[in-house]
């Protein structure tokens, strides 16, 4: 099972991460799943693969009623972001699931019909949970052609799909980055091979150089914090995507 | 939740199997009509010697159309069979999945699923058990009306190697049309046990 932690709480508003579960099998890729909470309203970003539903679902029900999750955001069309939908489904057959356009007629394979759906236009839009409005901020090609990422101004958490993302060894699988440097030994070789576009890198560069950014939550690795956000930014900004090696 | 996997699996291999031997008769029926419409011109080349023989012949053609009809109504509701089954072996899937969350889970997480499986999941499965149940018998009776379909084929096939004995100097040529009509009405009949036969297991 995985494990439930607030990484952010004001009041009545939270943001929940699910993270590392020993017992995931060493051929799936491990995945953060993410639970933002306003009042009694919460929305599930990125919920991940059908194997691990079992995993982020226990987790998810010690901090959280499931069946009062309202909305999905799948940052892209992956199936370690979204291929469990249809069992979320299950739960709440009137769940909203926010993708991009792009994917709006694809995602339905993993299950859904036409009510499922809030295809999100290429500019981004915003998203209600509770009283609060998070933001879809425009992530194209970093990875998937039609990607976003969440902002949430009150808590000022980032969510940044696969920007970000490391892919950490055992025993180096902390929730938080600590050692930055170190970390991003584990971050290059993905970045430089997923991120397909140094055009779309630098637009993502600026845009999130103009959020006021606390947290920086991947779908994978660990999670940057304060200054960690704008080493981050700077290191990208600085790297060669695209590329094999 | 091992054994509606199984039993649909088993359910899908029938099905595979059902749907080969539907296009081996279709195949068959289809050669059936143009072996009438050959024995049809032969009766009219023989002429008044072969009359019976060019009336069974049209009534054999008759019978190919019919059955490959019956024979395309048989496959499509194979195929009604594969969506209910698939939909089956989704919410066996479902269930495999469900069943591990319960497992993992404690409070809130544990009941809701316990709640979740002995409702809605429940319900689901025994209705999909309860269409596949009856498409399967009216799959059952499709096959014994082309059975009786194919009955009426033999003997119109046995009637028509009796008609070319008295095809005059056709008659050879009339009798070996009416043989392969025997025989191919044979295979099909064998296609049919092979069919009744799945179903049966």
């Amino acid at each position: 099972m995985k494990t439930a932690r607030v990484i952010f709480e004001d009041g009545n508003h939270k943001w929940i991460a699910l993270v590392r579960d020993p017992s995931r099998p060493d051929y799936l890729i491990d995945t953060n799943e993410y639970l933002v909470i306003d009042n009694d309203d919460a929305i599930l970003l990125d919920p991940g693969g059908n194997e691990i539903f079992p995993a982020v679902f226990s987790a998810l029900s010690t901090e959280f009623d499931p069946r009062k999750i309202r909305q999905i955001f799948a940052s892209h069309q992956d199936p370690d972001i979204i291929s469990s939908l249809s069992l979320w489904l299950e739960f709440n057959p009137a769940l909203k699931c926010h993708i991009s356009w792009l994917w709006a007629s694809f995602i339905p394979h993993f299950g859904g019909n036409k009510e499922t759906f809030v295809a999100i236009p290429d500019a981004g839009m915003d998203i209600h949970v509770g009283n609060q409005r998070l933001q879809a901020i425009p992530a194209h090609y970093l990875h998937s052609s039609g990607n976003f990422h969440l902002y949430d101004p009150k808590a000022k958490i980032l969510f940044s799909g696969d920007v970000g993302a490391a892919l950490l060894p055992p025993g180096e699988d902390g929730l938080f980055v600590e050692d930055f440097e170190r970390h991003m030994r584990h971050a290059e070789g993905f970045h430089r091979r997923w991120m397909g576009s140094e055009k779309a890198k630098r637009d993502w560069c600026s845009r999130a150089s103009q959020l006021d950014i606390q947290m920086m939550c991947p779908q994978h690795g660990a999670i940057y914090r304060g200054e960690q956000v704008r080493r981050f930014i700077d290191w990208f900004a600085q790297l060669e995507v695209g590329v094999i090696r | 939740m091992a054994v509606v996997t199984q039993d649909t699996g088993r359910e899908l291999r029938r099905i595979v199997r059902t749907n080969e031997e539907i296009k081996s008769v279709v195949a068959t029926a289809f050669k059936i009509n143009l072996m009438a419409m050959n024995a049809i011109f032969l009766a009219k080349r023989a002429g008044q010697t072969a009359l019976g023989f060019g009336v069974l012949s049209n009534e054999l053609r008759r019978f190919a159309t019919d059955l490959q009809k019956q024979m395309a109504q048989l496959r499509e509701m194979t195929y009604g069979s594969v969506t209910t089954v698939t939909a089956l072996v989704k919410q066996a899937r479902v269930n495999r999945v469900l069943e591990r969350a319960r497992k993992e889970s404690t409070g809130m997480g544990r009941s809701l699923i316990d709640e979740f499986m002995r409702t809605r999941h429940g319900v689901s499965i025994a209705r999909h058990r309860e269409q596949i149940a009856a498409l399967n018998r009216r799959l059952n009776q499709m096959i014994a009306d082309t059975a009786q379909l194919v009955e009426l084929g033999s003997v119109l096939a046995r009637s028509a190697k009796i008609e070319a004995a008295y095809g005059g100097p056709f008659s050879a040529a009339l009798m070996q049309v009416s043989s392969d009509f025997e025989r191919t009405i044979g295979d099909i009949q064998h296609s049919l046990e092979n069919l009744t036969k799945q179903q049966d297991d």
